[in-house]
């Protein structure tokens, strides 16, 4: 039996919020989703039956969006996301290589977590950072140029 | 140029006029430069003297459709009383794109004094600035910057005194090239999977939520300002006939000094690349991708003849799209580059037309197949022919954008990739051997 999902008391004073930017619910559900995983770090089945409840929006629409979009994860995810940018510019300077060898390096696969659970490593196409390549984004922050080598140091710097 | 430069740059720049200025995220010292100066003046005249004088200015959307933005707002509802939406194309998503993020996190208050006088003008209450979901920083640099101006009394209720009101919201995507398609922006914006619509309507007609709604790139909003402090005749002094005014340029690749610069319109490409970037890098000019990954290449020989104006570019058969120039030198493969790209368009159909949907998916596929050891010759003909079916065949411009580039490759390059497809599949044979 999964848990049910709540917001924080704070993340419920922010979907409140929320719901005040748009004239209707719907329009709420794309930050509404960004809010819940920065608190539950995936949207798993509860936080979508929860948010379905909440927002009268029926789960298995709830569960297309979410299917449709990068960024939304519907499986868990390592506590940092490294996305790895592989579109033309970053390419050219290596960023499939780099993306490949920080997959070898820490023994996981794309989109899986590492054992520990510390890290998931994303292949995302264009970040808009062209003049970074290669660019890589750890959980919100930029990075780039940057080297396996600078990428490995930082990601193992992270809690 | 001094960092602690009080006056804005009027003189070189209209997009990037307050970029020198250090700290000019912040209300207090975007004023005391100028900013929001031009937003007072506008409200003492009337909302049709200021769509005449963008309309006269000839600027056209800068998102990388180039339609004239003055002709865009005249086909919105005039009538003041009705709901109507403006929202900000922030989704900067078109590979080799980065001069909207430059522009929104360095100097957010341009954007929204831009915003601000197109409501007035437009007539319309609410707004929202679509901003792609990577971009976290700078949707948090917006939204400080959206609370300065509230506190100063230019959003929400009686703005400055008149008798107008306009809410502005920042709304963060979640990862999607598609959204930065208007109406798949919509739906994003809606709540939904996001999915371009059929137009028309045109979402000016009927957009977000099925109201009249203006959709305008943060490049074009932002030049708003300019436009009206300095007047028409002012920007189309920059640039050419039909390609009026400045516009930003994000350079990428093999240039020595990647980056964004304001340059007219109508420079020519060579002096981009020499004389702003600091040259080719890395060995000799090969192509250039002169708008995005949706515009076809150029060869060396055509890069160093073209000017940077949508009519130019598009008598060379690609397009100025974003502004987005990527360099490729003499030591690139012309392969893998349109391997890279047609991998990015198969990742981001949306799937709801046939032929983008397998289209894509077929182009990606050819490559694929080659890098397993099953390319063959004829491999470009079948990507030349599944390209030429998937053009104007769908709701939104995704299949043209992915079949473009891929006939533009064919023709400047196709021994290279006939090469390089054959040499692929050799290469894995010899490797099973």
């Amino acid at each position: 039996m999964t848990e049910k999902f709540l917001f924080t008391a704070e993340n419920k004073a922010k979907y409140a919020e929320y719901l005040t930017r748009y004239d209707d619910v719907e329009s709420a559900l794309l930050p509404v989703l960004h809010l819940a995983q920065e608190q539950n770090g995936w949207l798993s089945s509860a936080v979508v039956a929860s948010i379905s409840e909440m927002m009268n929006i029926p789960a298995i629409k709830i569960q297309q969006v979410i299917s449709f979009y990068d960024m939304f994860y519907a499986h868990p995810m390592g506590k940092n996301i490294i996305q790895v940018c592989t579109n033309i510019s970053c390419s050219m300077y290596g960023g499939r290589k780099l993306h490949g060898e920080l997959l070898e390096h820490f023994q996981t696969e794309n989109l899986q977590p590492t054992q520990d659970g510390q890290i998931t490593i994303q292949k995302m196409e264009c970040l808009g950072a062209c003049e970074m390549a290669p660019c890589i984004r750890i959980n919100n922050d930029y990075m780039g140029p940057i080297t396996f080598e600078s990428a490995v140091k930082k990601i193992k710097e992270l809690s | 140029m001094t960092q602690d430069a009080s006056s804005a740059n009027y003189k070189d720049y209209t997009l990037l006029s307050y970029h020198h200025i250090s700290d000019v995220h912040k209300l207090d010292i975007f004023s005391k430069a100028g900013g929001y100066e031009t937003m007072k003046k506008c409200f003492a005249m009337g909302p049709e003297t200021i769509k005449e004088e963008v309309k006269g200015s000839g600027l056209r959307g800068r998102g990388g459709a180039g339609f004239p933005t003055g002709v865009k707002w005249g086909f919105f509802s005039k009538d003041r009383t009705q709901k109507k939406y403006l929202v900000c194309n922030a989704d900067e998503s078109e590979p080799g794109t980065f001069k909207d993020r430059y522009l929104v996190e360095k100097c957010p208050h341009l954007l929204i004094e831009g915003m601000i006088i197109s409501a007035w003008a437009l007539g319309v209450d609410k707004g929202y600035i679509y901003i792609r979901g990577e971009f976290y920083h700078q949707a948090k640099i917006l939204e400080e910057a959206i609370q300065e101006a509230y506190s100063a009394g230019y959003l929400g209720h009686n703005i400055c005194g008149q008798d107008f009101k306009f809410d502005l919201y920042v709304h963060r995507g979640a990862g999607a090239y598609i959204c930065g398609e208007e109406t798949g922006l919509l739906s994003s914006l809606e709540g939904k999977k996001g999915q371009p619509k059929l137009k028309p309507p045109f979402p000016a007609i009927k957009g977000y939520r099925g109201y009249p709604t203006m959709i305008n790139n943060v490049e074009s909003l932002a030049a708003i300002p300019w436009i009206m402090r300095f007047g028409a005749p002012a920007y189309k002094k920059w640039g050419t006939e039909k390609s009026a005014g400045t516009k930003l340029f994000s350079i990428s690749g093999d240039v020595k000094k990647p980056g964004v610069i304001e340059v007219p319109l109508g420079i020519p490409l060579r002096e981009i690349i020499e004389d702003y970037c600091g040259g080719v890098k890395g060995g000799n000019l090969k192509a250039v991708i002169p708008g995005g990954s949706s515009a076809p290449i150029l060869t060396a020989a055509e890069s160093m003849l073209a000017t940077m104006d949508y009519e130019d570019i598009a008598a060379r058969g690609s397009m100025l799209g974003s502004g987005a120039i990527i360099v490729l030198n003499d030591t690139r493969s012309m392969g893998e580059v349109l391997k890279w790209t047609l991998e990015f368009y198969h990742h981001e159909s949306c799937g709801q037309c046939t032929p983008c949907r397998e289209g894509t998916g077929w182009l990606d596929k050819i490559f694929k197949r080659a890098e397993n050891g099953h390319g063959q010759a004829s491999d470009i003909d079948l990507l030349d022919k599944v390209a030429a079916n998937m053009r104007g065949r769908t709701i939104c411009a995704l299949a043209d954008a992915a079949a473009m580039p891929t006939q533009g490759m064919i023709k400047a390059f196709r021994g290279e990739l006939l090469t390089f497809i054959e040499g692929q599949g050799q290469e894995e044979r010899g490797r099973k051997r």
